[in-house]
């Protein structure tokens, strides 16, 4: 299943939204889109994964590299992920530096 | 045909160009073998991310990009469904490139790669890996019967 990637800025907010699977063949899409997050400056990048049903450990490279590429003190929120997915975050240890929320 | 014999069936051979734009064929003929084998969606979906990352790996590394084959067989038998990885790329076992997660080390100092391995191996509850005539073999399977479902218990996904 392809993956959709769009990216809004509101206020001090990048908003990165997902729909569809992250694997390795879709996980480039969002990593261009961390990238022009990243440049924006804003205080918080947030991750909306709502509508991903399914991620590999290339979403998981692109979480790093998203840490990676912003500045210090900026946060990268992932929001609405489902179990699994964040199950899969927690084990890679991500959300001790990774904030994970709900909504 | 017995239940035994039905649910010993097996699945189609999928045979793939080693390439990531076959992930999608490759999860299909997986979820498929596990909605046969009428497979809860947590089991489902670790069987689908062992062989994903699996998969991934033998296109990476295995044949680093370069052209080749990967062939799934999968089946069920009375209590465990299981899925056959197969290439012809040079003598690789995966599990050399794992790594586990160093949740302590600073995620800007972090090394990922080998990270898809990691996951394969606790997501699946058998795995094992040959070089035979040739050919890389790895053998995944998940029991059918209820398992662990949480990070913790031995550190399965």
């Amino acid at each position: 299943m392809p993956l959709s990637v769009s990216l809004s800025v509101d206020g001090d907010i990048s908003v990165i939204e997902l729909i569809g699977e992250l694997d390795a063949h879709t996980a480039p899409e969002f990593h261009e889109s961390i990238e022009k997050a990243a440049a924006h400056g804003t205080a918080i990048v947030e991750i909306r994964m709502h509508e991903v049903a399914y991620m590999a450990s290339a979403g998981l490279r692109s979480l790093v590299f998203a840490q990676q590429k912003v500045v210090d003190g900026v946060t990268i929120r992932v929001v609405g992920a489902s179990e699994p997915v964040s199950r899969t975050i927690r084990t890679a240890g991500l959300d001790r530096s990774i904030v994970l929320a709900d909504e | 045909m017995s239940k035994l014999a039905q649910l010993a069936e097996r699945a189609p051979e999928l045979r793939v160009p080693a390439r990531l734009g076959a992930l999608d064929d490759i999860a299909r003929y997986v979820l498929a073998l596990a909605g046969r084998a009428r497979l809860d969606g947590n089991t489902a979906y670790r069987l689908r991310l062992a062989v994903d990352e699996i998969t991934t790996n033998v296109v990476m590394h295995g044949y680093r990009g370069g052209p080749g084959e990967i062939v799934l067989r999968g089946g069920c038998d009375a209590d465990r469904v299981w899925v056959r990885i197969e290439d012809g790329a040079p003598p690789f076992d995966p599990r050399d490139g794992r790594l586990d997660p160093a949740p302590d080390v600073p995620i800007e100092q972090r090394r990922v790669g080998g990270l898809g391995v990691h996951l394969a191996l606790i997501s699946v509850d058998e795995f094992s890996y040959a070089y035979l005539d040739g050919r890389n073999i790895s053998m995944l399977a998940v029991r059918t019967g209820p398992g662990p479902s949480t990070v913790g218990e031995s550190g399965r996904l």
